[in-house]
């Protein structure tokens, strides 16, 4: 009963006027973040990491602000998708599969209110979970010593190449970029300048958030220039706005299947919501049989994947909060974010700051209730947003990523390690090569090294301690089962291949 | 394919460059068996492994259909945008927040299919309205430069 006590206490951290207007604001910036083209949650948090500084927000209003414009992102990223069939990012591929057929029947009113009421439950049953699950799991986690935290770092880095489906070995040259840029700068253990070529603006290491939108702002607004064709004609959104009841109920056990998955797949460092959305569409579209109409505006095909990417945005936060290790690409910015309060999430945080970690979760409850009133009301609003024109957007983008670069040391040097990064990106992307891993191993990269070190500054040199306990040596037989997976998939596809070639 | 080839070799040089810059650095008091170049080291073999097996066995990228491949018009435009991107970045200070955005704002609308005046009205007034809301209203610094003498 004492997380009930506890949740009781973070809504009275989340209800405050002042928190409430912090989180509505962040809803609505988000929702227009996550809308416009080339902008993105993880964009709209580093943007806002600075602002949020500047603005001197104390550290659980920033929070909140972050988490609402996270969620705010994931929402509005569904409107491009269903009123214009392109996805603003990858998990939001599955809504446009049904959503837009939906808009283009005249429902597109029905299908954002139904996709937001999902999304809802999604998140509501994550938050659930969450509020479960996370002081169990940082009770255990406080079991954790220096090894055993190395070894979970391994493990998620390996979780993303095993997750990352057909380029695992790419996502984990990624990882390994991010996890080398960590070590650029002073060490912290002794003292030594490490990469920095006597650069005096080097010597504090790579700003996060120079990383953040030098890989993905800039490289996104280089991206841009290729797409020369005119923005299509968003569809109408007019007649009935609002879902019914009948068709509330016939998606509410997709909804509590998809929720729980999203929620368990969200907690998987690597996993997110792109796959989440993808296994979530597919198990329905197996479950409906002969009965779905799915690609063709199927509702079951638009709630499967809406509640799916709710619930894996609000499961993400699991393994941030309590372990310390961001399990996205959006929970590495706003684990960046805290350290620049001086905050180290992690089991501790439970303890010594339970303000912030139950006014989050409170505030995330707070946050999905107005995402799902503000949708219905403001959706002409935003679908005007949509029309905006790219010569128009992008060069604001462009001085908006300045300024938020410029706002952290007020050097010059940062803008052009921004544009140096922003070009490494845009190469990196044209190859074919995922970006967020680089973020996660910059987040972990610090962190790994330390109890690497203090790990074996325990055993005196001795490797022996990285396997001795238990919990260690679990991790490693999961770790080593993550890294067969890939290797077993794509073994059974060449064989596939091979067969159907036998076939013909 | 032969791109990736490239890329891989080209990153594996910087490995290898980087490991070479690593090797010396050392603790001058140490009181933990772990030295400051474990770490980077064994992040660059692993990364020089993957790359070497990369170089050697490339996999073929998928382009999705909204993306064509790249011509020479594009790749201009791609320069050009960086080249403005950089121009932005050292003059951000000297010029002014205002004027710099201005200078650049203008030529990439432009860039991106904009009309002259529709461009000049929008960036010109956008570049204000941010000066105003994110220096005066959010208290974020940003330099003046030249316009510094419009604040006396």
């Amino acid at each position: 009963m004492d997380t009930l006590g506890y949740l009781g206490q973070g809504f009275g951290v989340a209800l405050t006027p002042y928190n409430l207007i912090t989180a509505l604001s962040g809803t609505l910036i988000g929702t227009v973040v996550g809308l416009l083209p080339g902008l993105g949650p993880i964009n709209g948090v580093a943007l806002l990491i600075p602002i949020a500084f500047a603005l001197g927000l104390p550290p659980e209003s920033a929070l909140i602000l972050l988490a609402a414009v996270y969620l705010g992102c994931e929402y509005g990223g569904r409107i491009s998708s269903i009123l214009l069939n392109i996805p603003g990012e990858a998990s939001t591929v599955m809504t446009a599969l049904d959503g837009y057929p939906m808009a283009r029947q005249g429902m597109a009113g029905v299908a954002l209110s139904l996709s937001a009421w999902s999304s809802f439950i999604g998140a509501f049953i994550a938050t659930c979970g969450m509020v479960m699950f996370a002081p169990l799991l940082a009770k255990w986690a406080i079991a954790f010593g220096p090894a055993e935290y190395f070894v979970l770092m391994v493990f998620a880095i390996v979780c993303l190449g095993g997750m990352a489906g057909d380029r695992p070995l790419k996502t984990f040259v990624a990882a390994l970029i991010g996890l080398f840029l960590s070590s650029i700068g002073i060490d912290a253990n002794s003292g030594v300048y490490r990469f920095t070529g006597d650069n005096i603006h080097l010597a504090d290491g790579i700003q996060f958030v120079v990383l953040v939108l030098g890989l993905f702002s800039i490289s996104e607004i280089l991206l841009l220039l290729e797409k020369t064709h005119r923005g299509q004609e968003a569809v109408k959104a007019t007649g009935r706005m609002m879902f019914n009841f009948k068709e509330a109920s016939s998606v509410f056990w997709v909804n509590i299947r998809c929720g729980l998955m999203g929620f368990i797949m969200g907690v998987l460092p690597g996993a997110g919501a792109t796959l989440a959305s993808a296994v979530t569409y597919m198990s329905e579209k197996r479950i409906a049989g002969a009965s779905g109409k799915f690609g063709q505006g199927d509702m079951r095909g638009l709630a499967a994947p809406e509640t799916a990417i709710g619930a894996t945005a609000c499961g993400a936060l699991v393994p941030m909060l309590t372990l310390g290790v961001p399990g996205s690409g959006t929970t590495a910015v706003m684990i960046g974010a805290l350290s620049l309060y001086n905050i180290t999430p992690g089991p501790l945080l439970f303890q010594q700051q339970p303000d912030i970690v139950w006014g989050l979760i409170a505030s995330l409850f707070v946050a999905n209730i107005m995402l799902v009133i503000l949708n219905i009301p403001m959706i002409r609003i935003f679908t005007r947003i949509l029309s905006v024109p790219n010569w128009a957007l992008v060069p604001v983008i462009a001085i908006i990523t300045g300024i938020g670069v410029y706002a952290v040391h007020a050097t010059t040097f940062d803008l052009f390690l921004m544009v140096g990064i922003g070009i490494f990106g845009y190469i990196l992307r044209k190859l074919d090569f995922p970006l967020s891993p680089i973020l996660l191993g910059f987040i972990l990269g610090g962190l790994m090294e330390q109890n690497l070190r203090r790990a074996l500054s325990i055993s005196n040199g001795g490797l022996e301690i990285l396997w001795s306990s238990p919990i260690t040596l679990g991790m490693w037989v999961v770790t080593a089962f993550m890294l067969v997976f890939p290797l077993i998939r794509i073994w059974r596809k060449r064989s596939r291949q091979r067969r159907a070639l036998a076939d013909v | 394919m032969v791109i990736q080839r490239i890329f891989a070799v080209v990153l594996l040089l910087v490995c290898i460059g980087l490991a070479m810059m690593a090797w010396p650095y050392q603790a001058p008091f140490s009181y933990e068996p772990v030295g400051p170049r474990a770490f980077p080291l064994l992040m660059l073999a692993l990364m020089a492994i993957s790359l070497l097996y990369m170089a050697i066995r490339p996999t073929p990228i998928v382009h999705s259909e909204e993306e064509p491949a790249l011509d020479r018009p594009t790749l201009i435009k791609i320069g050009i945008c960086t080249l403005l991107l950089l121009v932005f970045a050292g003059l951000f200070e000297p010029l002014g927040f205002v004027l710099s955005s201005i200078l650049i704002g203008i030529p990439m609308a432009r860039l991106y299919g904009g009309r002259w005046l529709p461009s000049v009205v929008i960036i010109t007034f956008m570049s204000i309205a941010l000066y105003v809301l994110f220096d005066k209203v959010m208290d974020v610094p940003l330099p003046l430069g030249l316009l510094d003498v419009l604040e006396n």
